[in-house]
């Protein structure tokens, strides 16, 4: 009578193996169902180009003659319009051993707060 | 092969053998229907309530794109699992909530049209589920959540009001949300949401020893109060400094918050109304 053959028993317990790591799966894709803040998202929600705008009106507003209010224009239409707080403050070059500009800029959205020391070039 | 041996078989009966294994087969059945289906079903509810935190959190960011990035329309399909969508504008029945901003004496109220005791009305979008009796609501920005059968709720997703230290700000952002008619939804459909003219806008200055107090009001049945609570009193980021009170009021189902300037300079408050129409579900 002929042995019986079980060489190729692997193939069943791989079977196993394999359905049971697909549960395991499924039940970690099954507790992510509601996630909170991710990193892509913090990406998305950083206000780059209000702050971009914001940097270039400054430039601007350092070559203008009545700086308070403009600035003060700035303020109000970034919370008006862009829902942020901002507040900035230039202080004008130093001629002529510092030819640069330079302003401390505050934002904040309620989600980012976000200071910059900036300079001109 | 032994010949010589032979097993008896006549006490065997094929139709007991039979009623053997059937009555397994049928006991077994019996068991999964009995205990095995009303998992899966608590399974399929618990996913369906999964699915629209998940859609409430979806259109809530709808409604930030409207209020805080200046989009003017949004649109989002969705299903309505085991449960229905409604929209409870602003100016229909009772409402779940109302929010009132006055100075300490309750003497002026920071919300238009400046009257003492004016309630500002946020109306919701309010998924009711049927099965699981969990109610979760779209209000004033904010998701929160609540289970019928216990007292308390929870804020999924806060709303957008923060304090900025540097410049001493207090921002208050609330949402109105209107509609032209009652309307509701079970299974698949497509909110469209805009926003209704300019937002209202603001901003008061508050000096320095001076007060703010606001008021939630909460329905007696709707009762967000214990998400509310807990995040302006807690959650919000204003400085314990300039927290001064949490006055409870259970018989009038209301909350107040006492806040002070605490700071240097003048505290400005920011108060923006966004009215943000709901044209279908």
């Amino acid at each position: 009578m002929a042995r019986l053959n079980d060489d190729a028993q692997w193939i069943i317990l791989m079977g196993f193996l394999i359905s049971f790591s697909f549960f395991f799966l499924a039940i970690i894709i099954n507790q992510s169902t509601v996630v909170g803040q991710t990193t892509a998202e913090s990406v998305i929600e950083f206000p780059k180009n209000d702050i971009r705008d914001l940097t270039g009106v400054i430039e601007y507003n350092t070559t203008v003659s009545n700086s308070t209010l403009v600035n003060s224009d700035i303020t109000a239409i970034a919370m008006n319009r862009k829902n942020a707080i901002v507040r900035y403050t230039v202080i004008l070059p130093q001629t002529p051993q510092d030819t640069h500009s330079y302003a401390l800029i505050h934002y904040n959205n309620g989600v980012t707060e976000y200071d910059e020391n900036w300079t001109s070039l | 092969m032994v010949k010589n041996t032979r097993s008896i078989e006549s006490g065997v009966s094929e139709a007991i053998g039979f009623m053997l294994i059937f009555g397994m087969v049928i006991v077994g059945i019996g068991l999964v229907t009995l205990y095995g289906y009303p998992l899966l079903l608590q399974q399929q509810v618990s996913a369906d309530e999964k699915i629209m935190e998940k859609n409430m959190i979806v259109l809530q960011n709808d409604i930030k794109s409207l209020a805080y990035k200046t989009v003017p329309f949004k649109e989002t399909s969705l299903k309505i699992g085991g449960g229905s969508l409604t929209v409870y504008n602003s100016s229909s029945g009772t409402p779940s909530s109302t929010i009132e901003i006055n100075n300490f004496a309750g003497t002026e109220s920071y919300l238009p049209p400046y009257i003492p005791n004016t309630r500002f009305i946020p109306g919701e979008l309010r998924y009711e589920s049927m099965s699981s009796q969990t109610d979760i609501s779209l209000q004033n920005g904010a998701v929160a959540l609540r289970r019928h059968d216990v007292t308390g709720s929870v804020m999924l997703a806060e709303p957008r009001w923060f304090f900025d230290s540097t410049t001493n700000k207090m921002v208050i952002n609330l949402i109105n949300i209107t509609s032209t008619n009652i309307m509701a939804k079970e299974g698949i459909g497509t909110v469209q949401m805009s926003l209704v003219g300019e937002p209202y806008f603001n901003e008061t200055a508050i000096p320095n020893p001076n007060e703010i107090e606001i008021v939630y009001t909460y329905d007696q049945i709707q009762d967000y109060s214990v998400a509310w609570d807990n995040y302006i009193w807690n959650s919000w980021n204003i400085p314990q400094s300039y927290k001064v009170q949490r006055i409870p009021d259970p018989t009038n189902h209301k909350i107040k918050f006492r806040f002070k300037n605490d700071g240097s300079t003048d505290m400005m408050l920011v108060i923006k109304i966004f009215e943000v129409r709901i044209k279908s579900i």
